[in-house]
């Protein structure tokens, strides 16, 4: 007996299209990928796809008179976990378990298969394709203009797509998700991994992407930052929360990011004025 | 019976063949302000119940779990779930599609609680209708009912919020430890939360593991709870993550072998269809958390189980008493809900 097929998703109705000035915004949401997608991308890509994998998820930002673009999916920003096992972090019992394995018929099993960083950390800044006249983002000393960004303008377009997460097998989380906004003269997209291995690290990495529709403008601001787990706990401690409120902000990137020491950063402009 | 009793206890039918659907106050005596009939109408509208209530029906249900072997013989026809993680309409849902107690019988493969929005009413209600219909309802133990797990994924915080206080996280996860570790249906198919372990060949290793305790890191109890198939591979392989293992087709070819049966059914892991099939149907994935954490899109199932061993895969997708309650999703890292409201972020 067959089970009943769960429907189709419609893609045209999943995505959402948005167009502000010489741009276009596009969104798409769908439930995670089935077996079979999840086994091409896996074939594809050589490494276990995370459990929550949103395949068919896109954000893209696409300046229609010079075809440059920027575009958030799954599989590139699962394309850059690094798939060699090098510098592989382990849970924080790990050391224990290898310990007393040793004791036990489980030790002649010896072999990791396909190492790779199962923490899925990327350093993804979306994928970005030149314009008509070969032009791209290049590292620049522009700023993006916060102060801006901090009025309350309208928001005229507002999603936030879920790229992937892994719960790693309840040793922390490691999620991707895109959020966007979109005022009449400018809007800020920020693509966030959250990483977190308990009693181990926390790691936030943040791709912001930043067009002002009047002068045709990106900027691309890449931040890494992370520190040990017992470091961040100590700091949320400091900021006078008690033990359980502790306990949730560690689950919240919201609260965490600004806590962490900044290890990466990068940033990058295009002028897209014909 | 076959096999060797547990270190602790015999099987319960071996000690109490009379035990039958008569409410377990007869033999337990639960105060008797304690109504286990009312307290399951109260849950079914999800009403919490008081502190005290839940403290005295966790204390019972220890006492039933205790004489339960590790591995529990049922018969079919009986309808298996997977993980649940605090869904509570979605559970509901699986009573109205699958049929309500005792009128279907319900193996619950773990993971009852973390995640979703209302794990104390979701464990409240299966631990009361374990205690109503002790032979018709069975609990397996998941890794999630654990101390460590729970702390770090919902349950502590919920029971804090909803009591004031950690005591009920204190009396149900004390219960944890008595939950079984896994069911033989018609001496055919064997059930688990997890997967199959490299210190387990046979059933027999699993009743003498002392399992009234917390999920130890490692070891053939961790294991049970923790390991998944890997379709790739033949033999068990470690997790790169340095602890945990998967295990391949011959390892299940060999413990069905061993053990004289034709298949394994887990939890355990999230599929988008709701259940998976492995291994040449000799092992079966049923996932039972529709929509999980509110934002996967993912279906759900139950598996359902003949009385001649036929397994059918009963397909749901999440209950529509969710949207509801979309808008109360707490933070934390739940942050990309399907609903989310526009906000200035930075």
């Amino acid at each position: 007996m067959r089970p009943p097929a769960p429907p189709e998703p419609d893609v045209a109705q999943a995505t959402k299209l948005h167009t502000q000035g010489s741009f276009t915004i596009t969104s798409r949401k769908l439930p995670i990928s089935k077996a079979g997608p999840i086994s091409a991308m896996e074939s594809r890509l050589h490494i276990p796809i995370p459990e929550m994998i949103f395949g068919d998820n896109l954000v893209s930002v696409v300046h229609r008179p010079s075809g440059w673009s920027v575009s958030f999916s799954a599989e590139p920003a699962l394309d850059l976990v690094n798939k060699t096992g090098e510098n592989m972090l382990q849970v924080a019992h790990a050391k224990d378990w290898t310990s007393s394995r040793e004791n036990s018929s489980a030790v002649g099993i010896r072999e990791v298969v396909r190492p790779f960083d199962w923490t899925y950390s990327t350093s993804y800044r979306g994928t970005e394709v030149r314009g008509r006249d070969g032009k791209g983002l290049e590292a620049s000393g522009k700023q993006i203009p916060l102060e801006l960004l901090k009025r309350r303008d309208p928001i005229l377009f507002f999603d936030e797509v879920m790229l992937y997460e892994s719960e790693l097998d309840d040793n922390g989380i490691s999620l991707v998700s895109v959020k966007l906004r979109v005022m009449e003269q400018r809007m800020l997209l920020l693509c966030r991994q959250f990483m977190r291995v308990d009693g181990v690290l926390v790691r936030v990495r943040d791709t912001r992407v930043y067009v002002d529709f009047v002068k045709d403008e990106v900027i691309r601001e890449y931040t890494a930052k992370e520190d040990k787990f017992d470091n961040v706990k100590k700091n949320l401690m400091m900021t006078g929360l008690g033990p359980d409120a502790v306990t949730v902000a560690m689950r919240d990137s919201n609260q965490i990011a600004n806590l962490l020491p900044v290890v990466e950063h990068q940033l990058e402009s295009i002028d897209l004025v014909a | 019976m076959p096999g060797l009793p547990g270190r602790y206890h015999a099987t319960c039918n071996a000690q109490h063949p009379r035990w039958t659907d008569r409410p377990v106050v007869n033999f337990f005596f639960l105060p008797a302000s304690v109504d286990l009939d009312e307290c399951i109408s109260r849950l079914y509208k999800k009403e919490l119940l008081a502190e005290s209530v839940i403290e005295a029906i966790c204390a019972k249900t220890k006492e039933l779990l205790m004489r339960e072997s590790n591995v529990v013989h049922v018969r079919a026809p009986i309808t298996v779930v997977g993980d649940i993680h605090g869904q509570f309409f979605d559970l509901i849902e699986i009573f109205k599609i699958g049929g309500f107690c005792p009128d279907t019988n319900y193996l619950f493969l773990g993971d009852y609680v973390d995640r979703g929005m209302f794990s104390v009413e979701t464990i409240s209600l299966l631990v009361c209708l374990k205690l109503r219909y002790p032979n018709r309802v069975h609990l397996i133990r998941g890794n999630h009912e654990s101390r460590g797990v729970t702390q770090s994924y919902g349950f502590y915080t919920e029971c804090s919020r909803k009591y004031g206080n950690a005591n009920v996280w204190h009396y149900f996860t004390d219960m944890f430890d008595f939950l079984t570790l896994s069911v033989v249906i018609n001496d055919q198919i064997f059930c688990v939360h997890g997967g199959l372990s490299p210190s387990i060949h046979s059933i027999d290793q699993i009743k003498i593991i002392d399992r009234f305790r917390e999920i130890p890191h490692e070891g053939p109890m961790a294991d049970l709870v923790w390991s998944d198939p890997d379709p790739e591979r033949d033999e068990f392989s470690l997790s790169p993550r340095g602890a945990g293992y998967t295990f391949g087709a011959q390892v299940v070819k060999k413990f069905l072998a061993v053990n004289n049966m034709n298949h394994i059914l887990r939890a355990h892991q999230l599929c988008q269809e709701g259940y998976q099939v492995l291994y040449d149907d000799r092992l079966s994935t049923v996932w039972s958390a529709p929509n999980y954490c509110y934002r996967c899109g993912n279906m759900a199932s139950v598996l359902e189980v003949s009385d001649t061993g036929e397994r059918f895969f009963n397909v749901f997708a999440a209950a529509p008493e969710n949207d509801q309650h979309k808008d109360l999703q707490p933070g934390g890292d739940k942050q990309a809900d399907s609903g989310a409201l526009p906000d200035y972020f930075l």
